[in-house]
């Protein structure tokens, strides 16, 4: 293991600190640097809520800001925070218009995020939840609430947090959030292990020359492993996948987040987009946003994963209004 | 007792939270075999947390609010699943007797109908699947025979304990379908669920706890 740390009981607690020193629009409540909120919150806007293990910036806290999330309960490496964690940053965050929790579909961050929007309903905030389940790889058609959330959580992010900030109501932004996440698909592969500080060696072990299609953001297993193929070849396969589960006309339009998980190069994730954009302009779609660059990680894992929401005339309008958070910032043409 | 009054589960907590300081090793020792031995920490840390907490409370705030005290303390201050499955049991169990002055046998069946299903909601988990909830069925059907029959509270909750210390018995023929211990498969039968045999313990106690005053 190569990595820049002071003890590694610290990791989160001393990149939070970082985090916090660097962007002054970003606190925390509750005196828990785990419970971070936005520190311009605005009067009478649904409050929006995620949460989930570290390890994968900018998710799930680089989303906190403008036009996105209000708040984030940050857990350990790979571990869910607690339920404690997420009361709080829902107590932070109400206006008194409710809260949505969108976070991904894992069983310890779901069994947390029930009990705060339990303790929060004793206070009289009203919760509800969109569980980001986007990952094709992990659960057959049929099955769909057993697939993990991973990177395309990040439109749905994307969708309710420019609901929210439009005023719409809870019920509302809720709508849109459960309709961008059902019409958001995501294919990964990784090249390589993480390394998880605490435990200091490689998660999994993996050939020089192989690939694992359809891995996890904790190094969960794939569909295949195999060699690795050229960039073209693995982005069709993976394409092939989303392609099965996406409904197009032609002239219909997407929105591409093509990620990297950690490890590898911008210029790779574009040599991937460009294949993408190949497959879908021969399908007649339209690829009308495009995100390329590193969204959702796995500390060092070397991979990509290509996400893509299918659009509709309110999708658009929400995933193309302006949002600015520490991590991502977007201007509205 | 007939009823269990809210000075009553003031003292009843402080019973449970003697009760978990006592089997703390017992717990740690039993988790350990197949999950990650922090169960008889989660137990101790979060009824202590309670009992202080429904004391400071006192009685006056009545049966329900004592109980949704009870129930969002530990939810704060559990480190792990089991303590939030345990304080989603208190917190619906205080919906159950919203009204309730004291606790009958009928109030005690519908406490701890609540207290099963709302476990077994939060945790997905079935009757079947070696988890506590194995043990919180017999011991809410067991207070509805009773409470049917008429039966008042002391051996109402005999009864349920009797009931609760067979189904934890029965636990060892099952294979684990949750949680750490689920890796564990086969290996588990054999060994009897250590959530389960926090159920066991809460009832024993309560049991104890009815039949003395």
């Amino acid at each position: 293991m190569k990595k820049f740390l002071n003890d590694p009981v610290n990791f989160v607690d001393e990149m939070l600190d970082g985090i916090y020193r660097a962007h002054p629009e970003v606190t925390y409540t509750a005196e828990d640097k785990r419970c971070m909120v936005t520190a311009k919150p605005k009067t009478g806007k649904v409050g929006i809520a995620t949460g989930g293990g570290s390890g994968h910036l900018p998710l799930f806290l680089g989303y906190v800001g403008d036009g996105m999330l209000d708040g984030a309960a940050v857990g350990g490496v790979f571990q869910s925070p607690s339920s404690e964690q997420m009361y709080q940053v829902t107590k932070a965050i109400d206006q008194g218009a409710g809260v949505l929790y969108i976070y991904g579909n894992y069983s310890g961050d779901i069994i947390n995020f029930d009990m705060a929007a339990e303790l929060a309903d004793l206070d009289g905030i009203q919760v509800k939840q969109c569980v980001g389940n986007d990952d094709v790889a992990s659960s057959k058609v049929g099955e769909e609430h057993k697939r993990r959330g991973v990177a395309g959580i990040y439109f749905v992010y994307k969708a309710a947090g420019a609901a929210a900030a439009e005023g719409l109501s809870l019920d509302e932004v809720h709508r849109l959030a459960e309709k961008a996440r059902l019409r958001t698909r995501t294919m990964g592969v990784a090249l390589s292990s993480c390394v998880v500080p605490e435990i200091g060696h490689a998660t999994f072990s993996i050939g020089e020359d192989e690939m694992e299609i359809g891995m996890g953001i904790h190094g969960e297993p794939g569909i295949s492993r195999k060699k690795l193929g050229a960039a073209d070849a693995v982005v069709d396969e993976m394409m092939e996948r989303i392609f099965a589960e996406q409904d197009y006309k032609s002239g219909d339009e997407v929105a591409v987040l093509m990620n990297g998980l950690g490890g590898t190069p911008l210029e790779e994730l574009y040599i991937l987009f460009r294949r993408v954009a190949q497959l879908l302009e021969g399908r007649g779609v339209k690829a009308k946003h495009v995100w390329v660059g590193e969204f959702a990680t796995s500390m060092e894992m070397a991979g990509a994963s290509v996400s893509i929401l299918h659009l509709d005339a309110e999708l658009d309008r929400l995933v193309a209004a302006p949002a600015n958070t520490p991590f991502f910032k977007h201007f509205s043409n | 007792m007939d009823a269990i009054t809210a000075s009553d589960l003031i003292l009843l907590f402080g019973a449970w939270k003697q009760l978990f300081a006592e089997q703390r090793e017992f717990l740690i020792a039993l988790d350990g075999k197949v999950g990650d031995s922090d169960l008889g920490i989660t137990m101790s840390k979060s009824f202590a947390a309670a009992a202080e907490a429904v004391e400071a409370e006192g009685e006056a705030a009545g049966i329900a609010k004592l109980l949704r005290t009870a129930g969002a303390t530990m939810a704060r201050t559990a480190p792990s699943t089991m303590g939030t499955l345990t304080a989603t049991g208190f917190l619906r169990a205080s919906k159950a007797v919203e009204t309730a002055a004291s606790l009958g046998t009928p109030e005690m069946a519908a406490f701890w109908a609540a207290y099963r299903d709302g476990i077994a909601e939060r945790g997905k988990a079935k009757v079947g699947d070696k988890t506590i909830v194995d043990v919180l069925d017999p011991v809410a059907r067991t207070l509805e025979e009773q409470a049917a029959a008429g039966v008042s509270l002391a051996p109402a909750l005999a009864a349920a304990a009797a009931a609760a210390e067979d189904a934890l018995e029965q636990t060892k023929t099952l294979v684990a379908q949750h949680g750490k211990a689920a890796a564990f498969q086969e290996k588990t039968v054999g060994l009897q669920d250590a959530g389960a045999t926090v159920g066991a313990l809460i009832l024993r106690e309560l049991s104890k706890f009815a039949s003395a005053q």
